[in-house]
């Protein structure tokens, strides 16, 4: 599958293709149920295009896949983190542009120092599940 | 085919009750250890209640294409001998739908408590187009088309534990929701029909999502809503699908959200419009608390009298009304033009709105039917086939009465009686149904004016009209006001259509 697509991932894929690969990884933890999720759907591959060969780009149903979701304490859909060498380099709630996700994988990948997560100014849609 | 790659995930014959925690997501019962292990089988599991034999299995590995229970049909894989429920099923569109379906193979069963039928019988008024009571409806569509349609006389609301037992007997796997009061004008004529409109339509719903989630919870539910929801925005923002996508931005005090999976603006127009607004807050909330499924239809104003299966015999066909509370706009210009009644446009008439022909309505219905969303999705599409003026299709309307039937049509401007932008600017979004679903309109609008010329010209048709000419022009004002508009102008139909008016669709595509 050519990295330019974006990759489905589950509990039993997650570890192999997420926390051990050596590309970054942003991956969009969603549930059928919650609109928001639906809208950001579409996106995803144009993010995975934009970020051809530089990061992996994929989506997780929280409800198809809930150990991963625990795992991860994902307490709201969508919620995005982008994993570095098996690590969160940084995690946000709640839809968001392209514009703003494009910016927020940039961000976090010129600060890979910072290991914390941090909230931006702009908080996005939040859904609880 | 549209819905190939769905899975049993969207499949209502799968059962995923005490298999899947919905609350997985930060809020599960169930812990996990913080370890991912690949040996470990967490994936989630299901059993099918039409192949049991498969036992326990992941519901997101068997495709539609795949499954030999979805069935290939014109309109997309359909789920063999599919059991749909109709409620609202002796209305203009749930007796369409009902035949369609039934042609198509599937197990209709339906439920109404003629409500339709006593509303315009209160109003003076009646179908143009004479329907038989229900039983000899089922008899002749058992006898012409060889369907058996399972009926009982239920009302949603308060006969709710009928229903759930009817519901129960029957298990359908799909349910179309058209159990509802459709007229702007009727619930604005007094205190009582504001009540009377609210009550059947937002409390029989909610009774009805009660019902569903204590019953069948994987039934997609096909409500249908209205384009009239959105209002007419005055700034010309498009009217989304129901929801905002992810790069509509709300931007204040020099920050900026994305608004991506919000409900879009609700504008309603009257206390009809506002029973559906509810009814969409209501189905919302109902997906979100208990992971029910369902689309909720934006249909745009209906027209029409034609498919092949109401056509296929006189006791086979739909109601149709042209009176000021039932009669949309179409329909009512068709039969003004056949007894010699000037069309009549409220104000202006420069109001735009969606519009969408019966036999279209029926093959969205049917596309949407065979793609159920997916466990608590709550989908919205703009059911719409093209956008136009009310003097856009005046003019339409007079051009094919006057060139096919030698008619001599005349519009007329009257008073109008509703608190509305006369003229207003109109960008509908209408993307999913053509690219999700694959559908494409079949019928023009001229097209189908013709078919209504030809039935509305019938001696029988049109003696039906004339006996009830006095309940064509509007007496129901928004403000309280009880009297007939009066007219404005005779129009001049000398001249050509103006550029606004030229017909016109507008679509989005990405």
């Amino acid at each position: 599958m050519s990295e330019s697509e974006c990759l489905k991932f589950t509990d039993k894929t997650f570890k192999k293709e997420v926390l051990e690969s050596n590309l970054p990884v942003f991956v969009d933890f969603w549930g059928s149920w919650c609109p928001p999720c639906k809208m950001v759907e579409p996106m995803m591959g144009e993010l995975a295009n934009h970020f051809d060969g530089k990061i992996k780009v994929g989506k997780l149903n929280v409800d198809q896949n809930p150990q991963t979701g625990s795992m991860f304490s994902i307490g709201g859909v969508p919620t995005f983190i982008l994993f570095k060498n098996g690590q969160v380099l940084e995690r946000i709630i709640g839809a968001r542009s392209k514009k703003q996700l494009v910016e927020f994988i940039e961000n976090a990948l010129k600060s890979q120092t910072s290991k914390t997560s941090k909230q931006p100014k702009s908080q996005g849609v939040e859904r609880s599940a | 085919m549209h819905n190939d790659k769905c899975t049993c995930w969207n499949c209502p014959a799968i059962d995923l009750a005490g298999k899947v925690d919905f609350r997985a997501c930060g809020q599960s019962v169930k812990q996990f250890d913080k370890s991912l292990d690949s040996t470990q089988e967490t994936h989630i599991m299901a059993e099918c209640k039409r192949r049991p034999e498969l036992g326990l299995y992941d519901p997101t590995a068997i495709t539609f294409q795949e499954c030999p229970e979805w069935q290939e049909t014109t309109f997309g894989y359909m789920l063999k001998d599919m059991r749909v429920m109709i409620l609202g099923i002796d209305g203009y569109l749930g007796w369409t739908l009902a035949l369609w379906l039934g042609l198509l193979g599937c197990k209709v069963s339906g439920v109404d408590n003629y409500n339709r039928r006593n509303w315009v019988k209160e109003r003076g008024a009646h179908t143009i187009v004479p329907i038989d009571r229900m039983n000899e409806r089922l008899r002749a569509a058992k006898e012409v088309l060889g369907i058996d349609i399972d009926f009982r006389q239920i009302d949603i609301y308060t006969q709710r534990q009928r229903l759930k037992e009817f519901i129960e007997e029957v298990k359908p796997e799909s349910i179309v929701h058209y159990a509802e009061n459709p007229s702007p004008a009727f619930s604005m004529i007094d205190v009582e029909h504001a009540i009377e409109v609210q009550k059947n339509n937002v409390l029989g719903t909610l009774a009805l999502l009660f019902t569903m989630r204590d019953t069948i919870p994987e039934t997609s539910l096909l409500k249908l809503g209205t384009m009239g929801e959105y209002g007419t925005p005055l700034t010309g923002r498009p009217l989304f699908e129901g929801i905002f996508p992810a790069d509509a931005i709300l931007q204040w005090d020099g920050r900026e959200w994305s608004l991506g999976g919000e409900l879009t603006p609700r504008d309603p127009v009257s206390f009809y419009h506002v029973s559906k607004v509810q009814d969409t807050f209501n189905v919302y909330e109902a997906c979100k608390y208990w992971w029910l499924r369902s689309y909720d239809i934006m249909q745009g104003v209906i027209f029409g009298v034609h498919t092949d299966q109401v056509a296929a015999d006189p006791r086979l066909r739909t109601r149709l009304d042209i009176d000021e509370w039932f009669g949309t706009i179409i329909n009512r210009f068709v039969a003004q033009a056949v007894i010699g009644i000037p069309l009549t446009l409220y104000g202006l008439g420069k109001q735009i709105r969606g519009f969408i022909a019966l036999r279209d309505a029926m093959e969205c219905m049917t596309r949407l039917i065979c793609a159920p969303p997916e466990p608590g999705q709550y989908a919205v599409v703009n059911q719409i086939s093209g956008i136009y003026s009310a003097r856009q299709l005046a003019y339409t309307v007079a051009k094919v009465g006057k060139d096919c039937f030698n008619l001599p049509v005349q519009i007329q401007r009257v008073e109008n009686p509703r608190v509305e932008a006369d003229e207003h600017p109109f960008e509908a979004i209408y993307e999913k149904l053509p690219k999700r679903y694959g559908f494409e309109p079949k019928v023009t609008v001229e097209d189908e004016i013709t078919r209504m010329f030809e039935l509305f010209l019938t001696a029988e048709v049109k003696k039906r009209i004339e006996e009830r000419k006095q309940v064509i022009m509007p007496k129901t004002w928004w403000s309280g006001v009880k009297r007939e508009v009066e007219r404005l102008e005779l129009m001049d139909l000398k001249g050509e259509i103006e550029e606004d008016e030229r017909i016109r669709m507008f679509k989005v595509h990405r």
